[in-house]
């Protein structure tokens, strides 16, 4: 934004020359995107540039206005302070106020690895601190008729001072649609972050508001607790069905200990309660919260620099990570915590979608929020895939069954393009009792059903084709649906009215 | 809270207030700070009255008429456009929703605003040159993209010479701008088939000479964008003689044929969607047919090699092995 009349000594805008900033570390990175900590000369200020490559952008540009948009129009201390952004050759660059704390998910993760934090991982009053500052921006963004759509400890950023700040809003979003829909590098987006989804949202047969927000706000404060999500463990088809069927998760619902938890007070838990009501309507709002007597136990932004900052790791430190990371080895951020359903954004890529630009490192593949990972807790998680019968160390042996990664991708009930991950166990699945399962966890409409199972087993048969045809076989299958709205001009590239399955290696 | 307590305003008081306030904003004497207090908390009661709050429904269709009356005589709407720039951050944004929400009002079929702005067609050309600025191109950005959303609206900008601003506001350095002008640009082009096409047709060489300047411009979203744009035009059936005039010309062929050798894969596709246009053409002209004929092996090769990962895309293998095949036979006309 432009410096206000005031100043004295008049600050230039921010540049959109490339040559105006100075590149620095990495601090982040994602598939389509890098994020580096960056200084901005002619304000000899700090900033952070993410660094999106537009030629892996093959849906509308309109999107990604969208979500840059929706980021310009907030003008608020705690929601990520967007300053400009251009074009440089096929990269668009963000320019964006640079937060050294790093995110919520990096310190907890940071501490959990440092100290036990079999009690709990943070005190209420450091608890109660955060909280109310992301519920101050909730506030502004619902205000501004915006949902956030994937709150969540890893989307929360700290500045050095303790300031708090909502990020990634919508960009999820974008990340989500805004892939290759022709070529087959396309994988591994998923529908949002399951163990954060509000269950509404999850069954995505009407149209959900702000007071989704309010049930990932719910799930962030059990992370802020526990350290993780409440069904981090399981996998993604698992999750929705614990959501969708269970009574909404409490403080310790993923407690190995009954008394693991008990530090945590009454109000602390009513105000989870509160916020984890599976009808929307009965959920409090950001406003509503905000007079919630728990927050009366929040503190200020001082506090925080003394609970959370200063024992986070340093900028170096994560950004030292970054660089050394391997691919192999490199966990990911969210499975870690979620067990699984992450954007794509944090998700890996493989090698022949690394920028052509060699100024990035190598081992670029690695998500934007995962730069602090529990190695402890690595086992599990460490894997490509997420699945329990996976084995932990090692590959797949000759006798294993193989394992196939699926993506299908269609557009849910607001016309959103989604993209639902699963395997399919070659000798232990069926096509139609994947399809089953996908309709049961009210992820497709029962009327698509046999259309799914037809073409899942086409696309498994013609993968499993000897020899392999030249450039391997295909692995993509688009597909009409039947439960398509006919009121729609169907379109086959736009996935509307039409489905898309395809085979992520 | 009630906004609208004991001292609930009239639409009259309210626009009334409005006004004073933005006159002093706009006069920028030392009482500036008073003015934009006022500005801001006038123009958020507006807002509540046409959207409601959390605790308040909207106001009844009475006192939304008499508000809109209001902002017509006394021509605030304007006033305020004009003023966008002085406003602060919240304000501009419900300066925008208000626009919107009086400018989609109806009675029965008629859309009064819209007949309001017809005969104030300074509103429009005030926001269109929004776009200078940057602090509140996207503002101005939103309530045209409402305004070209009406076909006498669109037809009073796309028939300016102000229109011709676009070419220059989809280049601009910053990204979020740009691309709000474009879209515009392409609400404007593409929303009202037959205005479109009419306009088009009555503008060719003036609006084509400067449409090359996208596709060779320096800033890769320009040219894929202008590209993709160009594809559609195009291939919209209402512009049919639009079409049948670009594929004559071999200067468009010759573009398109080095946008398909470009090094982004998203231009080279968007590309290959024009290009096809040109050899599906069943009269082409001799300059035309001269330059495929040139190339006649190359393309073939290129064509065969072109994008084959593109496995699951069945239209566009068909329309690649319907191209190679019409390049394969291509022979020299007699004429």
């Amino acid at each position: 934004m432009a410096a206000p009349a005031a100043t004295s000594a008049p600050v230039p805008p921010w540049s959109n020359s490339q040559d105006d900033y100075e590149l620095h570390d990495v601090i982040g990175m994602g598939a389509t995107a890098v994020v580096f900590r960056a200084f901005c000369k002619p304000r000899q200020e700090k900033c952070a540039i993410k660094r999106i490559n537009l030629e892996k952008w093959n849906t509308s540009m309109e999107e990604l206005l969208k979500e840059i948009q929706a980021m310009s129009s907030c003008n608020h201390e705690n929601v990520v302070t967007y300053y400009t952004s251009f074009v440089v050759h096929d990269e668009l660059w963000l320019v964006l106020k640079l937060l050294e704390g790093g995110s919520l998910l990096d310190v907890i993760k940071h501490k959990m690895k440092v100290t036990n934090c079999k009690n709990g991982v943070f005190d209420e009053a450091t608890i109660a601190t955060v909280l109310k500052e992301v519920l101050k921006g909730l506030e502004y963004f619902h205000s501004n008729g915006q949902i956030h759509r994937d709150i969540k400890a890893g989307n929360i950023l700290l500045g050095e001072d303790g300031t708090v700040q909502i990020a990634d809003f919508g960009v999820s979003a974008w990340l989500a649609t805004g892939r290759d829909m022709s070529r087959q590098k396309v994988r591994h987006t998923f529908v949002g972050t399951p163990c954060w989804m509000a269950p509404e949202v999850m069954e995505q047969d009407h149209g959900y508001d702000f007071k989704a927000d309010i049930w990932s706000f719910g799930i962030t404060a059990i992370e802020m607790a526990t350290g993780t999500a409440p069904y981090h463990k399981y996998p993604p088809m698992k999750v929705l069905m614990l959501t969708l069927q269970k009574d909404p998760p409490t403080l310790d619902t993923g407690a190995e200990d009954k008394e693991q938890y008990k530090a945590y007070g009454k109000t602390f838990r009513k105000m989870i309660i509160d916020c984890l009501q599976k009808d929307p309507t009965k959920r409090p709002t950001a406003t509503e919260l905000l007079k919630h007597p728990f927050y009366k136990k929040a503190k200020d932004r001082k506090y925080l620099t003394h609970t959370l900052v200063a024992i986070g790791p340093s900028l170096e430190t994560r950004a030292h990570k970054a660089s050394k990371r391997q691919p192999g080895t490199s966990g990911r951020l969210h499975r870690t915590v979620t067990g699984e359903w992450v954007w794509s954004e944090e998700e890996e890529e493989r090698a022949e979608d690394q920028p052509a630009s060699d100024e990035e490192p190598a081992d670029e593949h690695r998500p934007m929020n995962e730069l602090q990972r529990a190695d402890s807790s690595a086992s599990e998680d460490e894997k490509d895939d997420h699945f329990e019968q996976r084995p932990v160390s090692g590959g797949l042996s000759e006798d294993m069954p193989e394992v196939i990664n699926l993506v299908l991708r269609m557009r849910n009930a607001r016309r959103e393009l989604n993209d639902i991950r699963f395997e399919y166990i070659t000798g232990k699945d069926t096509a139609e009792g994947i399809a089953a399962e996908l309709v049961g966890a009210g992820l497709v409409d029962g009327a698509d059903s046999a259309a799914i199972a037809a073409n899942l087993d086409k696309l498994i048969a013609s993968y499993h084709v000897e020899p392999k045809p030249e450039g391997g076989p295909c692995k993509a299958v688009t597909f009409h649906l039947n439960s398509a709205d006919p009121s729609q001009p169907f379109d086959d590239k736009a996935l509307i009215g039409f489905a898309q399955i395809s085979i992520v290696d | 809270m009630p906004l609208f307590g004991k001292s609930q305003k009239s639409p009259a008081e309210l626009v009334r207030s409005l006004k004073d306030a933005v006159t002093a904003l706009e006069r920028g004497d030392k009482k500036a700070e008073k003015a934009q207090e006022d500005v801001s908390k006038n123009l958020l009661l507006i807002k509540n009255m046409l959207y409601g709050t959390s605790d308040a429904e909207p106001q009844t269709d009475i006192i939304v008429a008499q508000l809109a009356q209001e902002l017509y005589n006394t021509n605030l709407l304007l006033l305020l456009i004009q003023n966008l720039n002085r406003i602060d951050f919240e304000g501009k944004k419900d300066v925008a929703q208000v626009f919107n929400n009086v400018l989609r009002r109806q009675i029965g079929t008629r859309s009064p605003t819209v007949e309001y702005i017809c005969t104030k067609p300074e509103i429009l050309f005030t926001l269109m040159s929004g776009y200078e600025h940057q602090e509140i191109a996207s503002n101005c950005g939103t309530m045209l993209r409402e305004c070209a959303r009406y076909e006498a609206l669109a037809k009073i900008m796309l028939y300016s010479d102000d229109f011709y601003n676009f070419f220059r506001y989809v280049e601009v350095s910053t990204f979020d701008i740009a691309s709000d002008a474009f879209s515009t640009f392409k609400e404007l082009l593409t929303r009202h088939k037959i205005l479109c096409a009419e306009f088009l047709e009555a503008n060719y060489d003036k609006v084509f000479g400067h449409y090359q300047r996208l596709l060779n411009s320096e800033n890769y979203v320009t040219r894929r964008q202008s590209l993709k744009l160009l594809g559609e035009l195009l291939l919209d059936r209402h512009n049919f003689s639009i079409m049948t005039r670009y594929i004559t010309n071999p200067d468009n062929l010759k573009l398109m044929m080095n946008m398909l050798k470009e090094k982004s894969r998203n231009i080279q596709f968007e590309a290959f969607h024009v290009f096809k246009v040109f050899v599906a053409n069943p009269n082409k002209p001799k300059p035309i047919l001269d330059i495929l004929l040139r190339n006649q092996d190359k393309l073939v090769d290129f064509l065969t090699k072109f994008h084959t990962d593109r496995c699951e895309d069945e239209q566009f293998n068909d329309e690649k092995a319907y191209l190679i095949k019409q390049i394969k036979e291509l022979k020299p006309s007699e004429h």
